[in-house]
């Protein structure tokens, strides 16, 4: 593993008086896909809510590039160059597309816009309902919108909670795509159930139970031990 | 012996401190000041300021229902103590002679009146939102009092009613001396309004620690969880709300048999009374129903010896002017001093009082 | 059946039924009164829009109920009573361009200073109480407490007579309708008013983060914008139109008073629940309905004026309780 873009140091996190992250310790390099997979419950969501200050941590660090970022406004670590999709997508139903895109322009500046274009080009749907409600898009065209969303900025870190959850096989398949080429610009960290997708794009994982991390290792492996799969992750089995 | 609940052993640990508490028998205490009020100080001034803060002590209280227990704010709560303070006035003075029988009947018909209007109002705002229970409210109270002054056929507008109460409660029955005290039916009236109070009293608590009003808590600390465990948020709401507003009504009823007099002004006044109690529950204590106690002794014997403080103030102290200007602007201090206790002393008194005992036996 | 067409088509049988409420005072009011009436109703209406719609925005995109709206709103008017007392010979002037100028000048002062009573407002005191409904409204129930209190300690506890722009007394003559000068003027100022509003809401980058905030807060911080910086923005916007309403409606009714808030506030919650909180259009159609239904039952009915708003809330609330228009708009 190269240099570490995210370093998550034994993080607690209460939602109300439920103790979700109990402990979570991982690491993200800068050269790879980290998928964090376990049960419903597990805190995955809340773990990534978390390093993007949305849930605060009662207790341990979050380095972002050595920088502590656990005391951080959203919005501060947002434009520290943190993406985020969350897992209902938080696509603004009631704006267009295009002021979608606008919301989420932090800076109106050359590279912005070349980026924009860059970004387009891999949604053609968005260009095409460029002028639409976004509330009017299909569930697979609010995912691309909410990933171009996240990604029109000059983030180095991408997190995206489920995006696969209630979307067709068919488009799922191009999702894979789409992280496969975004991993190109940024660090990515997925958090997903549907393993099939977890295993083509991911490189790392981390298995989460309980709010703390069970097991960790490169997904190559992991595709191959069944005996980890059926233990930790019971519905790759059943749902496939 | 069989493992107990951690509820069950709640409950055995509540009991036995019950008659340990010092509270016990400062409550005992209370009371007892309360009984012993026309005696010790038979003066006008002193009799109604006790009773004023026992009714307003109850009417608290049963605004607390809901805005403590249940979380809902109602701005429509003067208006349902002066549906029950009308519907007296309205038996017993414009429309019925003083007999017991419709002193009984204005009760009745107070709480009927009350409870269903409270429903529909329940109904009409809890469909939407909670929070639009205090803007419905404020809006139909207005109404209320639009529709006291207007109709003044009906309602004797602005005037108001005169009422004089029944038998040995009216001013002018005197049933000779008692421990050098005149025992007029004043006398007898203060005693009737205190044991009602202490009942109405009575009865919030015993409904706050109910399995009901457990419930009623558990939605006010978190809906959505409430909701999820199968419980109807919106009827349980409405319940509240509804036994509040009775109560409401019925401490208006008492509130018209003690003053003789109602009009829209004291009686509806959504500014006049909705201030006031809720400055009353917020010194109290919210969702402790006896802060009401503290709440309405402080407002209104400050209300009460205001012009006595500033002279002694003036005589006593005449350089300290920052005292003058606090005597001088209490209303601004009231509304200071409620924005500082819901912001640090969310319990008010009592409930702030009762977390200090409750860390300093620990 | 009914309901997919209430969904469907509901904002637009709403307009038609109010478009036909509306007509339906013809029959007991002569149609050159109904003319004034119905200017009257809608200046009044355009009055209570800049009330209600600040109150709209701030819950849309806040989710708080101020309650200390109203007394914002008597806070404009005093801050403009003072600054047409101190100008009062340009009040008195015969001067179109005079009168004018004084009453912009008391918008604008009576604006900025609001304003700036709202930024307080919000950061000392709105700020520790979000996401908690029922402390908000206790919160600033306090606030109108004190902010209606030091009304009296600055000027005085009683009533003090507003006076009116020497060119803006009067009335027009259009035809035997007879047309009150300022209140053509205030209808013009709630429409410039929310021609200005929905141009920020619609066309700037900040009016479009404002409308995304309204829908998902959590997901405009995520992206990286300070939300309470917007808020903090917002509010001091909805104080400031609260004050313009104050300076406008204080013309209008010819005098100033410490509660004045209340009654107002009191007509921008049925406005709004009328309306939809959290839109600005909900707004200004709930305030016209307010407004001209006043006027025509006050003509008709005279004491079931106030009332009137009260039925129609109740209506709309059992009709559609989210109010004719859906937050955001």
């Amino acid at each position: 593993m190269s240099e570490t873009v995210l370093k998550v140091e034994g993080v607690h996190t209460f939602i109300g008086q439920h103790h979700i992250l109990q402990g979570i310790s991982f690491e993200v390099g800068a050269d790879a896909v980290t998928v964090l997979i376990g049960r419903n419950g597990a805190g995955k969501s809340t773990a990534i809510k978390t390093v993007m200050g949305l849930l605060p941590p009662s207790e341990g660090r979050i380095l972002f590039r050595g920088k502590e970022i656990q005391r951080r406004k959203p919005y501060e670590i947002a434009r520290m160059g943190i993406g985020f999709v969350p897992e209902d997508m938080g696509v603004f139903s009631g704006l267009t597309v295009e002021e979608n895109m606008r919301v989420a322009m932090l800076i109106e500046d050359e590279a912005t816009y070349q980026r924009l274009d860059r970004t387009l080009e891999m949604f053609a749907d968005l260009r095409k309902f460029w002028k639409a409600k976004a509330g009017n898009l299909s569930g697979g065209q609010k995912q691309m919108l909410a990933i171009a969303r996240a990604i029109v900025n000059d983030t180095s870190l991408l997190l995206i909670d489920e995006p696969s959850k209630g979307l067709a096989p068919i488009i799922v398949e191009s999702l894979i795509e789409v992280i496969n080429r975004i991993k190109d610009h940024s660090v990515v960290i997925l958090v997903e159930q549907n393993f099939s997708m977890a295993s083509s794009v991911g490189d790392n994982f981390y298995i989460l139970d309980d709010g703390i991390v069970v097991h960790s290792g490169i997904m190559a492996e992991l595709v191959h031990d069944e005996e980890l799969k059926s233990n930790y992750l019971g519905i790759s089995k059943v749902g496939g | 012996m069989a493992e107990k609940t951690p509820v069950q052993l709640f409950h055995l640990e509540d009991k036995r401190k019950r008659y340990r508490r010092s509270d016990f028998y400062l409550r005992i205490g209370v009371l007892g000041l309360l009984f012993l009020i026309p005696f010790l100080f038979p003066s006008y001034k002193t009799v109604d300021l006790a009773m004023k803060i026992v009714i307003y002590a109850v009417l608290v209280a049963s605004f607390d229902i809901m805005l403590g227990y249940t979380g809902i704010l109602s701005f429509g709560h003067g208006m349902f103590f002066g549906i029950g303070a009308y519907s007296v006035a309205f038996l017993i003075g414009k429309y019925g002679d003083p007999s017991y029988f419709n002193l009984m009947l204005g009760m009745a018909i107070a709480l009927l009146a009350a409870a269903a209007l409270a429903v529909i109002i329940s109904f009409l705002s809890l469909r939407v939102k909670a929070i639009f229970f205090a803007m419905i409210t404020l809006a139909i109270a207005e109404l209320a009092i639009v529709l006291a002054t207007k109709l003044s056929g009906f309602t004797g507008g602005e005037d108001g009613i005169s009422l004089s109460m029944p038998g040995i409660f009216a001013v002018s029955f005197s049933a000779g001396e008692f421990l050098g005290i005149e025992i007029t039916g004043r006398v007898f009236t203060y005693y009737l309004i205190l044991l009602s109070c202490l009942g109405l009293f009575i009865v919030m608590l015993r409904f706050t620690h109910s399995p009901l009003g457990r419930v009623l808590q558990a939605i006010r600390d978190n809906e959505q969880r409430a909701e999820a465990l199968g419980y109807k948020t919106f009827i349980f709401q409405g319940i509240s709300i509804t036994f509040g507003c009775v109560m409401a009504a019925l401490v208006g009823g008492l509130y018209a048999m003690w003053v003789g007099y109602v009009n829209p002004e004291s009686c509806l006044g959504v500014f006049e009374i909705m201030l006031a109690v809720l400055l009353m529950c917020i010194i109290g204590g919210m969702g402790t129903l006896y802060g009401g106690i503290v709440g309405a002794a402080f407002y209104l014997i400050t209300e009460t010896f205001l012009p006595d403080l500033q002279h002694l103030a003036r005589d006593f102290f005449p350089n300290a002017l920052f005292l003058h200007n606090v005597l001088e602007r209490w209303s601004l201090v009231l509304g200071v001093l409620f924005i500082l206790i819901v912001i640090f002393f969310p319990k008010g008194v009592i409930g702030s009082v009762r977390d200090y005992l409750a860390r300093g036996s620990r | 059946m009914a309901e997919i067409i209430l969904r469907r088509w509901g904002g637009e049988l709403a307009i038609a039924g109010a478009i036909a409420l509306f007509l339906l005072p013809l029959l007991g009011i002569p149609g050159k009164t109904y003319l004034t009436l119905t200017i009257a109703g809608l200046a009044m209406g355009m009055l209570l829009f800049l009330v209600a719609s600040g109150l709209s925005i701030i819950f849309g995109l806040m989710d708080v109920l101020n309650f200390a709206h109203g007394s914002l709103f008597a806070w404009g008017a005093y801050v403009g009573f003072t600054v047409f007392n101190l100008m009062m010979d340009w009040v008195e002037a015969d001067s179109v361009l005079m009168n004018l100028g004084v009453f912009a000048i008391a918008i604008v002062i009576a604006m900025i200073a609001v304003a700036i009573l709202g930024i307080i407002l919000e950061r000392v005191i709105v700020r520790r109480v979000y996401g908690n409904h029922l402390f908000q409204i206790l919160i600033t129930f306090g606030a109108t407490i004190v902010l209606v209190e030091l009304i009296s300690v600055f000027w005085g506890p009683n009533d003090e007579v507003m006076t009116v722009p020497f060119t803006f007394r009067g009335n027009w003559d259009v035809m035997d309708v007879i047309v009150d000068r300022y209140r053509v003027i205030c209808i013009v100022i709630g429409l410039l008013v929310y021609s200005v509003i929905k141009l920020i809401l619609k066309k700037t980058k900040i009016g479009t983060i404002v409308r995304a905030g309204v829908e998902n807060r959590e997901m405009v911080q995520a992206m990286g914008h300070n939300i309470f910086l917007l808020f903090t923005g917002v509010f001091a916007v909805g104080a400031g139109l609260a004050a313009l309403g104050g300076v406008a409606m204080s013309v209008f009714s010819l005098q100033v008073y410490p509660h004045m808030g209340s009654t107002y506030l009191l007509f921008a919650f049925i406005i709004v629940i009328i309306g939809g909180l959290g839109s600005v259009t909900g707004s200004l159609v709930g305030a016209l309905i307010v407004g001209l239904s006043y006027n025509y039952v006050a003509y008709l009915v005279p004491w079931a004026a106030a009332g009137s708003n009260v039925i129609i809330m109740i209506v709309i609330l059992l009709v559609r309780p989210t109010g004719l228009f859906p937050s955001g708009e």
